[in-house]
């Protein structure tokens, strides 16, 4: 809202320059948005908070630095015509509209306004009309009532209806758009039809013209919601609906038509006469009790003040201590009702900047959340193992999504997907059920600025309701996606391509960050990942995620060129699971036998089942089992490859024999052959 | 016996004679001699030895003769073909181990390598930078006695609005302005939400930070994103007042930006505080002046003060709703946004940068 300086200082004269009022309503409460300079005025642009509509003109402003800095405010001089209920005017509508008046002016003449208004305007930004549309719009300004003047000759049967408008009804408005009203709209209506839509926008057929001789000034006081709802409707805002929004001053609804009234009487030449009031229901001010207010001030405030002074700063704000000790509050205030408020206006009045700082002493110690300190261990290794952080929006495109299985710890069968009502970014329609469609645009965002070797990871909450109607379950999950080559530091050279098991690499070692039992790969087929090159990740037994390289389809459609590897983990599964201890046992006395197998078997046969037919066999003297390396290709025939695995044969009672060794080794030898068919080399 | 000297005498001057090309060498010190030359010349020099000091040598020919000298001259022979054979062999030590030096010192100067080439390690990742904000954040209040909360993004009215006093015909409240599901239920559009759950979970006295994400349907700008983050404070006990308010925010900016820090608190409005304000802090660019390098400072835009939240004191229906006595007790709550003042940190132009996820913004912070 644009507030004039000049203006403001003829209504009270602050005693400031331009810089230190601009620091003074800051300090009040009102927000200097902008300023500029015009002509010899300084404009200021302030943002009034949405329940001071009492603040949306150069009085409330005024008002408000009348109370801070204890200056009298200078209302100009306003006749006080009482109205009188008259047939003109008929409120269909009370719980709409409040107060409706009707004045009316006879005998104008219709012209330019004189320098001074035009000026005044100008300043506001507001540009001349004519003399009886820019006095609407001074008083406006001036009182914060907004108000519309009709050619009271172009009104069927010259008398005024307020009603809701009916069904088919429709208006041209002072912008010459057509406007199709609703059953919702409240209307203003002639003895026919709508002449304005109530407290957003006259319509033109109505409106006072250079031919118009007589005038009828509406000033009115309508529901706050009615209004935001119509102008929602209508998607029409202007500067009456905007202040009618956050309420005007019903009682100041009289003296706001006197004052316009009679400057439109001088500008035009014309005669005032009839002026109709309709205010079915009286205001009742509002009272708020509160016995020791001082006390409830030092409470809030830290502040010990007498309440002298305190009353004395509400009275500047027109708030006064009645009889019995309430505090009634004026009609322009939409905003108060508790003690609460009093102590507030009292705060703002004597200065925030007076208020100390202070630390509240000591309580409790202070906590992270209980599963913090794991995430940041986790995160800290990643990133030192060359993994960045992503991190997504919580929308995706349920489109897309669609193609990506979900975390199977996500819970019961019957779940389903949490969708957005009308969504703002196109496709964005679906809280993410998963990570990867995410990691996936990333990879594209990525790829389109030609970065080909990437490493990401993430940790977000996915959502999923279920047919219960249930709040819906927010799990938060870790994904991971790598892609291209080995990145080295400090040197331009890329390394080796990445594969499956470098992404498999990075799930054990956040798995190991975790402090989890080891994370068990087995082979499954994931909807979103190439058929054998995809796992279901386990914990304890339990699914808890997946991994694998993403499947060509997928990858056509984003029309990736280069293999992409993707994995996703229900990260609150995993960090419900106790942390594992670390346990001791004694160190070996006796030194051990190591001896190396290479066995050719089948690809169908793991590397798994080997170790733990070797582990679970009960072999005499066995301490471990490990693997060494795998070979196919060259010398092998294609369905099978070589494996090779070391075993550690050690006694805890003696130091083994090669003789004995050999023996239990041949045992080991003889079992792989006969259990996995595998011939050794 | 002057058979014997000649002999010695001619056992001196072969020795003489063909040691000379090594001598000549030992001189300049090897000087240009290439490493493997070197070694080729080490080689020669034992072959050498064995064959002036060796078994087979004139020397150990000439010892043999001792025994064999009439016993009057054989002291005086022996002496002096002991000091020849001492003579020959230290000549040889000497060039042997200055060769041998020549040779480390050529080896050491072989595997001289350029220091400045870079260590070998893999590519190092990043945090997010509001991973990075957050946890300073939060490390800042955990050690001014805060609890770190968080809780549901996806709520119902009664949490999103109800409880936090908010109107029922407040704009906020809109489908305009807020997120629904198609249950019906609300995206969270505070953190506010937290304040309501673990007050109704822990009652007072309270002290919690909740940081998360929040939504509000904003088109996607250089400022707004529909998603961002908020950090909620809580604080609820006997006698909190304003001041505490001031202290406690106050303190956290002054560790976050340096002690010099200073903060502003402007009335405001919230429906779930009374009474509320707005703070602002002194700009960490400029140090409040509004000139940065001659110029109107970029990052306050002139003012000096830089906008960051909102606060004030918990109003009474709120505590009220959730169990707590507010004659009894009082509390502060304040709120921020997260990605303005990640921006603000880094100088950022579009937030949206945040979301998009492009290693060339992610991996620039640390
Ligand atoms: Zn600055």
């Amino acid at each position: 809202m644009l507030i004039s300086y000049k203006w403001l200082n003829e209504l009270v004269s602050t005693g400031l320059d331009a810089e230190e009022l601009s620091e003074k309503l800051t300090l009040i409460g009102l927000e200097i948005d902008g300023i500029h300079a015009k002509d010899d005025d300084t404009i200021f642009d302030i943002e009034v908070t949405s329940n001071r509509g009492d603040c949306l003109s150069h009085l409330g402003v005024a008002r408000e630095l009348s109370a801070a800095l204890a200056k009298p405010i200078n209302i100009p001089e306003i006749p006080s015509d009482s109205p009188s209920e008259t047939s003109r005017v008929v409120i269909e509508d009370p719980k709409d509209c409040y107060r409706f008046t009707a004045r009316i002016i006879e005998g104008v003449k219709v012209g330019p306004s004189p320098d001074w208004l035009v000026r005044k305007l100008d300043a506001v930004g507001e540009r001349s009309i004519n003399n009886i549309a820019d006095i609407t719009n001074y008083v406006m300004h001036e009182l914060g009532q907004p108000m519309h003047a009709f050619d009271l000759d172009k009104l069927k049967e010259q008398r005024i209806v307020v009603r809701k408008a009916r069904k088919g009804e429709s208006i041209k408005t002072l912008d010459e758009e057509d406007r199709k009203l609703d059953v919702s709209v409240l209307a203003i209506c002639d003895a026919e039809s709508p002449v304005a839509v109530a407290g957003v926008m006259g319509g033109l057929d109505s409106g006072v013209t250079e031919e118009t001789k007589n005038v009828l000034l509406e000033v009115a006081c309508f529901d706050r919601d009615s209004i935001r709802s119509t102008s929602s409707r209508l998607n029409l805002s202007t500067e009456a609906s905007y202040r009618f929004e956050r309420g005007v001053d019903i009682e100041g609804v009289v003296r706001a038509s006197n004052r316009a009234a009679s400057l439109i009487a001088e500008l035009t030449n014309g005669t005032l006469t009839e002026f109709s009031d309709v205010y079915p229901k009286r205001h009742k001010p509002v009272s708020i009790s509160a016995p020791d207010l001082a006390a409830e001030f030092e409470r809030l405030s830290g502040i010990a003040l007498s309440i002298e002074k305190i009353d004395g700063s509400l009275e500047g704000l027109g708030i006064h201590k009645d009889s019995d000790g309430a505090y009634r509050i004026p009609s322009w205030r939409h905003d108060m009702s508790i003690p609460e408020d009093l102590v507030e206006e009292a705060a703002r009045m004597h200065g925030y900047e007076k208020i100390g700082e202070e630390l509240p002493r000591a309580s409790s110690a202070g906590e992270y959340h209980s599963l913090e300190p794991r995430k940041r261990r986790l995160r800290e290794v990643l990133a030192s193992n060359g993994f960045d952080e992503a991190m997504s929006y919580s929308f995706v495109d349920a489109q897309k999504a669609g193609a990506f299985a979900k975390v199977k710890a996500m819970g019961a069968e019957n779940e389903r997907e949490v969708r957005i009502k009308d969504p703002i970014i196109e496709g964005a329609d679906l809280m993410r059920p998963s990570l990867v469609s995410g990691l996936i645009d990333a990879v594209q965002t990525n790829f389109n600025h030609k970065a080909l070797d990437l490493s990401l990871f993430e940790i977000g909450k996915a959502f999923a309701t279920d047919d219960a109607g249930a709040p819906p379950l927010e799990r938060e999950l870790l994904g991971f996606v790598i892609t291209g080559r080995e990145a080295h530091a400090n040197t331009a050279l890329r390394g080796r391509e990445m594969d499956f098991f470098d992404l498999k690499g990075a799930i054990e070692t956040a798995g190991d960050s975790l402090g989890t039992p080891a994370l068990v790969f087995r082979a499954a087929e994931i909807e979103h990942l190439q058929k054998g090159q995809s796992a279901e990740i386990l914990l304890n037994g339990q699914p808890v995620g997946s991994a694998g390289k993403l499947s060509a389809e997928i990858a056509n459609t984003y029309k990736f060129k280069q293999p992409v590897y993707i994995a996703e983990l229900d990260l609150t599964a995993i960090l419900e699971t106790d942390e594992t201890a670390a346990t001791y046992s004694p160190l070996d006395v006796f030194p051990s036998i190591t001896r190396d197998i290479s066995l050719v078997v089948s690809d169908e046969v793991s590397l798994d089942q080997i170790l733990r037919t070797v582990s679970g066999g009960g072999f005499k003297n066995l301490d471990s089992v490990s693997y060494v390396d795998t070979y196919s290709g060259k010398g092998m025939e294609s369905g099978e490859r070589s494996i090779t695995i070391r075993i550690e044969y050690r006694s805890g009672a003696r130091t083994l024999t090669d003789d004995e060794v050999d023996m239990a080794h041949e045992d080991v030898r003889n079992t792989l052959k006969s259990k996995l068919n595998a011939a050794l080399r | 016996m002057s058979e014997e000297k000649d002999q010695l005498d001619s056992i001196k001057e072969s020795f003489e004679s063909e040691f000379d090309r090594f001598s000549g060498l030992l001189k300049d010190g090897f000087k240009g001699m290439k490493l493997t030359a070197a070694e080729k010349l080490s080689k020669e020099l034992s072959d050498f030895r064995v064959k002036h000091t060796g078994k087979k040598s004139p020397i150990s020919g000439a010892m043999k003769l001792i025994g064999k000298v009439a016993p009057e001259k054989r002291a005086d022979f022996g002496k002096s073909v002991q000091g020849i054979r001492s003579k020959i062999e230290g000549r040889i030590d000497e060039a042997e181990s200055s060769l041998n030096r020549y040779i480390e010192s050529s080896k050491t100067e072989s595997e001289r390598i350029d220091v400045t080439l870079p260590g070998r390690r893999h590519q190092k990742g990043h945090l997010h930078p509001m991973t990075i904000l957050r946890q300073k954040i939060e490390d800042i209040f955990v050690s001014m006695g805060y609890a770190i909360e968080d809780d549901r993004e996806i709520e119902t009215d009664y949490y999103n609005f109800d409880a936090l006093n908010i109107p029922k015909d407040h704009p906020a409240r809109d489908s305009k302005d807020t997120f629904y599901t198609t249950d019906g239920l609300a995206l969270r559009s505070q953190t506010s939400t937290v304040q309501i759950r673990a007050m109704e979970r822990r009652g007072a006295p309270i002290r919690i930070i909740a940081p998360g994400r929040v939504y509000r349907r904003d088109t996607p700008d250089q400022t707004h994103t529909p998603m961002f983050h908020q950090i909620e404070g809580l604080c609820v006990d006997k006698d909190i007042t304003m001041a505490h308010l001031k202290g406690t925010v106050s303190e956290w900016l002054r560790r976050m930006y340096g002690r010099e820090t200073k903060t502003r608190f402007r009335p405001s409005y919230f429906p779930f505080t009374e009474p509320s304000a707005e703070f602002d802090f002194s700009c960490f660019k400029c140090s409040g002046t509004g000139e940065f390098e001659g110029d109107k400072c970029g990052t306050c835009r002139g003012s000096g003060w830089i906008e960051l939240g909102g606060c004030g004191m918990v109003h009474p229906n709120v505590l009220e709703g959730c169990g707590i006595d507010h004659k009894v007790y009082s509390g502060f709550a304040f709120g921020f946004g997260l990605e303005r003042m990640c921006a603000l940190m880094y100088n950022l132009d579009d937030i949206r940068l945040m979301f998009e996820n492009d290693v060339r913004f992610l991996r620039q912070f640390y």
